[in-house]
Order: C-alpha cells, then sequence, then structure tokens
C-alpha cells in the first residue's frame, strides 16, 4: 500500500465545527478519506458521528471549517455545483428511506429519472441488474412496506449505487438487524467495493462489522476525533478512551464536586 | 422570578413566530418559484403529482363539503325565517340565504373541512417522510423537496378550496331551498330566481378571492408544520394537532381582516 | 465514447472505446440496437473501453435480448478485467457469450 500522502484523498474534513443551536456538537474535525478504501466511522452516541455524516451529505451547514468531495468544497459551492456532486453520491439511511409511495423498482430508478435522459427500458434493466446484485430480484413491483428490514436496507442500497456513484454512504448498515442478515451486508458492501472501485463511507456503532469491512477506522467522542488508523492501529491504540469503546467500558468522568452539586441542588452559578 | 419567566416564555414564543412566518414566506416563495420556473430548469412539478393531490384534497371531499354546506343552508333557512316572521318579511329570507352562503358560509365551512380533513393529512404525511428521513433522501438524491413534496399540494390546495367554494355554494343555497319550500311553500323556480337577482358577480367573487386565501393557509401551514417535525412519531402527532389548530385560527382571524376590507 | 464499426465473418463487430457512461451509453445503445434491427450478427469489441457503468452494460443486455429474440449471434470480445467485475457483480459473465478474440466468436 502506497503512503498516505500519495493517495488521493477523495474526502477531506479540514478544522470542522459544528452546533446545534447553542450547543456545540464537533469541535475541530480533521479527517481524510482516500480513493477506494472503506472508512468507518464509529462512536457511541451523542459522539456527533450522525452530525459528522449529516454534513458530509451536505443536509446541513458547518459554523466553521471545510469539507472537499471529490476536490469541490461543499461548504461553499453553488446549488448547481452541488447537483452535479450529488451524481457522484449515493447514500443508504439507516432505516432505507424508501419512498412509500413508490415501488422498490420506481424507488431504484429515481435518481436516474431525476439526473439522466437514459431510455426508460435501459433504466429497468438497470433497476433490475442494482436489485440482482443485493438479491431482491423480483422484487421490484413491490412497495416498501411489504418488505423487511433487511430488504429495505438492501433495496435502498440498491438505490444508492444505482448511478455507480464514487461515493457511497451507509448510515448504521447492521442497525435492528439480526446477526446473519447484517453479515451479508457487510459481504455486499465489500463486493460493491472491489466491483466498482467505490470509496465507501459507513458510519456505525457495530464494533464487529466495523473491524469486518473497515480499511481505517475514525472513532468520534463527544464532538472529537480519538483517533483515525488501520484496524490493527485502533485495536492496538493505548488510548484509553478507545480501548473502553473496543472493551464496551462505560465512560469514567472526573467529578467537579462544585458543578455537580450545583446541577443537584439546581442551583447553577 | 415568575414575572421574568413569563417575560422570557412571550419572547420565545414572539421569537419563535416570527421564525415561522419567516419559514412560510420563504416556503411560499419556493413553491410559486418551482410553479413557474421549474419548466425552465427542466425540474418541473409532476403534473400527476398535481392530479393525485387534488383527487385527495378536492374531488374524495365533494360528498362531506356538500352535506355540510347543505346543512348549513337549512339551519340559516330556519334562523332566518324566524327572525323575519317578526317583521313578517319571511320571504327575504331568500336574500340572506344567498348572500351569507357566498360571502361567508360556504369559504368559511368548506375551508375548516379542508383544513381537518387535509391539512392535517399534510402535516402527517411529509412529519412521517421528516422522520422517516425521506426528505433527507431527496436531498441527498438532488430533488428539491418543496418542487418534488410542497408545490403540487399547494397548487391543488388553490385548486380544490375554490371548487369545493363553489360547490359548497350551490348547496347551501339548496338548503335553504328545500327549507322553504317546506317552510314557506315556495317553489325552487322561484327561489332560485330570487336567488339570482339577489346575487352580484361580486358576492361570488368574494367567497372565492377569501376561499383562495385559506386554500394558502391550509397549504403554508400544513406543510411547514410537516417539514419542521422533531421528536419521532410522537411529535407528528403534536405536529398534527397544532397544524389544524393553527390553521383554523389564521382562517378565521383572515376572514375577518378580509371581510372588513372587502366590504368597506 | 468513440465507436467504429467493422465487419468478420458473417459479425458485424462494433468496437467502443473509451467511457461508456451515464452520458454516452445511449449513443452505444443506438449502435447496437440499429445493427441488431438489421439483423446482423454483432460482437461488442470492448477492449479499448477504459470504463462501463451499468447504464453501458444495461445496453449491452438490452441488445442481447433483442439477438435472442431475432435468432441472430451476440457476443463480446476484450472484455477488460475492470468490465468483468463489473458483469461478475451481477453474475452475468455466465450470461453473456464472451469470447477471447474475434476469431474465436467467429470459429465458435
Amino acid at each position: 500500500m502506497t503512503s498516505e500522502s500519495q493517495r488521493e484523498a477523495v474526502i477531506e474534513v479540514q478544522d470542522l465545527v459544528t452546533h446545534y443551536g447553542e450547543r456545540q456538537i464537533l469541535d475541530g474535525v480533521n479527517l481524510n478519506v482516500y480513493k477506494g478504501e472503506v472508512m468507518v466511522i464509529m462512536g457511541g452516541s451523542g459522539s456527533g458521528k450522525s452530525t459528522l455524516l449529516r454534513h458530509l451529505l451536505g443536509l446541513r451547514k458547518p459554523t466553521s471549517g471545510s469539507i472537499k468531495l471529490l476536490g469541490k468544497d461543499i461548504t461553499r459551492v453553488s446549488k448547481k455545483e452541488m447537483f452535479a456532486i450529488r451524481r457522484d453520491m449515493g447514500v443508504a439511511f439507516q432505516g432505507g428511506a424508501l419512498f412509500g409511495s413508490l415501488s422498490v423498482g420506481e424507488n431504484v430508478m429515481l435518481p436516474l429519472r431525476e439526473h439522466t435522459k437514459l431510455d426508460e427500458n435501459t433504466m429497468r434493466i438497470m433497476a433490475r441488474m442494482k436489485l440482482e446484485v443485493m438479491n431482491l430480484a423480483g422484487f421490484e413491483d413491490l412497495m416498501p412496506s411489504e418488505l423487511s428490514g433487511g430488504m429495505i436496507k438492501r433495496a435502498a442500497l440498491a438505490r444508492a449505487v444505482i448511478m455507480d456513484p464514487k461515493l457511497l454512504f451507509f448510515d448504521e448498515p447492521s442497525a435492528g438487524l439480526d446477526p446473519v442478515v447484517s453479515a451479508e451486508l457487510d459481504e455486499l458492501i465489500l463486493r460493491l467495493r472491489n466491483a466498482m472501485k467505490m470509496t465507501i463511507v459507513i458510519v456505525t456503532h457495530e464494533l464487529e462489522s466495523a473491524f469486518k469491512v473497515a480499511d481505517r477506522i475514525t472513532m468520534l467522542d463527544q464532538g472529537k476525533i480519538l483517533i483515525t488508523g488501520t484496524v490493527d492501529e485502533v485495536r492496538n491504540s493505548d488510548i484509553e478512551r478507545v480501548q473502553n469503546m473496543l472493551n464496551r467500558r462505560p465512560r469514567e468522568e472526573d467529578v467537579d464536586t462544585e458543578a455537580y452539586l450545583g446541577r443537584l441542588t439546581g442551583k447553577q452559578r | 422570578m415568575a414575572i421574568r419567566t413569563m417575560v422570557g416564555g412571550i419572547g420565545r414564543r414572539t421569537l419563535r413566530g416570527i421564525e415561522e412566518f419567516g419559514y412560510i414566506t420563504v416556503l411560499l416563495g419556493e413553491s410559486l418559484y418551482w410553479l413557474f420556473a421549474g419548466k425552465f430548469r427542466h425540474q418541473p412539478v409532476r403534473v400527476p403529482a398535481i392530479f393525485r393531490e387534488i383527487m385527495m384534497i378536492g374531488v374524495a371531499a365533494v360528498g362531506i363539503a356538500s352535506m355540510l354546506c347543505f346543512a348549513v343552508g337549512v339551519m340559516l333557512a330556519i334562523q332566518g325565517i324566524d327572525t323575519l316572521k317578526t317583521y313578517g318579511a319571511e320571504s327575504k329570507v331568500v336574500i340572506g340565504i344567498a348572500l351569507s352562503v357566498t360571502r361567508e358560509f360556504s369559504p368559511l365551512i368548506v375551508s375548516i373541512l379542508v383544513a381537518g380533513r387535509s391539512g392535517s393529512a399534510i402535516t402527517a404525511r411529509i412529519g412521517t417522510m421528516v422522520e422517516a428521513q425521506e426528505v433527507d433522501a431527496l436531498r441527498v438524491i438532488g430533488v428539491n423537496p418543496v418542487r418534488y413534496l410542497a408545490a403540487p399540494i399547494f397548487l391543488a390546495m388553490l385548486v380544490a378550496v375554490p371548487a369545493l367554494t363553489i360547490l359548497g355554494d350551490f348547496m347551501g343555497i339548496l338548503g335553504g331551498a328545500v327549507y322553504s319550500a317546506v317552510e314557506l311553500q315556495m317553489s325552487f323556480g322561484v327561489y332560485f330566481d330570487r336567488t339570482l337577482e339577489a346575487l352580484a358577480i361580486d358576492d361570488i367573487r368574494q367567497g372565492l378571492i377569501k376561499s383562495a386565501i385559506f386554500a394558502v393557509i391550509i397549504a403554508m401551514v400544513g406543510l411547514s408544520n410537516g417539514f419542521q417535525v422533531r421528536g419521532g412519531a410522537e411529535g407528528v402527532g403534536r405536529a398534527t394537532t397544532r397544524s389544524v389548530v393553527l390553521s383554523i385560527t389564521f382562517i378565521v382571524l383572515a376572514d375577518m381582516v378580509f371581510t372588513y376590507f372587502l366590504n368597506t | 465514447m468513440e465507436y467504429e464499426i467493422k465487419s468478420a465473418g458473417d459479425y458485424t463487430i462494433i468496437a467502443l472505446s473509451g467511457e461508456v457512461d451515464l452520458y454516452y451509453s445511449p449513443k452505444a445503445r443506438e449502435q447496437i440496437l440499429a445493427h441488431l434491427n438489421k439483423k446482423s450478427n454483432v460482437l461488442i469489441d470492448l477492449s479499448g473501453v477504459s470504463y462501463i457503468d451499468s447504464s453501458g452494460v444495461a445496453s449491452l443486455v438490452e441488445g442481447y435480448q433483442l439477438a435472442r429474440n431475432n435468432k441472430s449471434r451476440f457476443g463480446l470480445v476484450g472484455v477488460s478485467d475492470a468490465a468483468m467485475q463489473v458483469l461478475q457483480l451481477a453474475r452475468l459473465d455466465k450470461v453473456f457469450p464472451i469470447f477471447q478474440n474475434v476469431d474465436e466468436a467467429i470459429n465458435a
């Protein structure tokens, strides 16, 4: 493997600071994702990993910092440029986010309808091909409400990759799935990466699946990056918080007596 | 302390109100933008979606809207005849019904019905989509949610509510005619002749202008509450109730204001 | 994307080159379907293709289906490793007649 400096970064996050209302969520996040790798973003709830994803998807504007996708800073591009960038990115949301009023096939085809002028026949064949890959052959005419949880995730993945995107984002692939189905999904992710040379960013809190699919892992905690490294680097890290997370130990914090008493008695100063 | 909390509360609520008004203004502007400019950007508002919404908002409400307006017509006739009896002017009830139905009751009753039926449904539908990240999914695919979801509803509402109002005008007058036929033995022919004599184009127009304004209120309040849903299924429920209450409140207030300006 | 039409044996060879992606695959599709509608036997030469995406593969699928309906022959030659992986993902490597070179196709 070549050294990091030689590899092409397709995602570059620099000094990202974000707020939700008054509350600070991300505190100076720096992260590079290189072409063709599977990067897993990990962290507990409230770590800011979901917020980071929303920013990577261009769904929120940061307080400061920059996010470059495929060389373009999405915090500064025009709407038209953003529309063009969206052709090269696919997203599979946690709950699938399939449109309830459209059939599975129409859901998968929607990005093609919006972005291309392909022949109807071509679009249909493309959608069926992706459904084949996801082991959903023959399900195109069903409505999303008729699918099981695992099928919804796979249909969402089919929609995410219908345009053969350069960047694939996957939010919590294993959440709500039984271990077998979840393992199948991990296999699928790796097959997609190998065949289509996609760069894949996965957000998850599942250790097992993270270690299985990741080339590199980034661990977030309280809005800051604890560590970014290969699976082995993360495993062997001597940072206490990293080990705590790997071993599922709860956080132990120093108790600030005065602040704690203040919180309990309601007399904050 | 209590006063400070109260003042703070009023302040926050005022701020939220202003914020919401701003949000609705932007939503209205964007809906209009996509309806007019979508074609030129090769991202038109989908016509089938508009028709589907018209079916749901308008056509599906024909029965219930007719019944309500008919009932209002009957009620106005009962009250009118009873009151006018004192002066021995029962037959003048026709004018009263014609004017109050077309100018006031038909647009008002229809709008309140649509707010309860469709305004709530719009908030629930959009809110559920927000919670299921479907709106985010639209955005990452590059589909503007205002164009895809809001604009068809907005236009459908602008067609359906005035159309239902015209129907309501007719049904209300019919209600009056039926009761008058029974109570005053006035024939339908005479009743409708007198109605047409009493009505000016302006009366119908006044009702239609109002109904269009109410349609904008229902669509915008329903949509903005839907898009701003937070807090899961419970949040959707809260937003739905809020949407109906706010719609009806704004409709009645707007009715008062416009009735004043349209009549003085 | 560029294309070149040649003939060899009883085959019409459509040699595609460059990128067969969302923008250019309609052009490739048009050529493939046009020649198949003339009831020709068609070979698609992919050796000059640097990248082919699902829309390109979908056009090949459509072509193959049309060829089967017309009872004419259809095949792919010069499939690069990258293109092969895209085909394998949807198990299409087991569906298309794939030949090492034009001679092999003619003698098949």
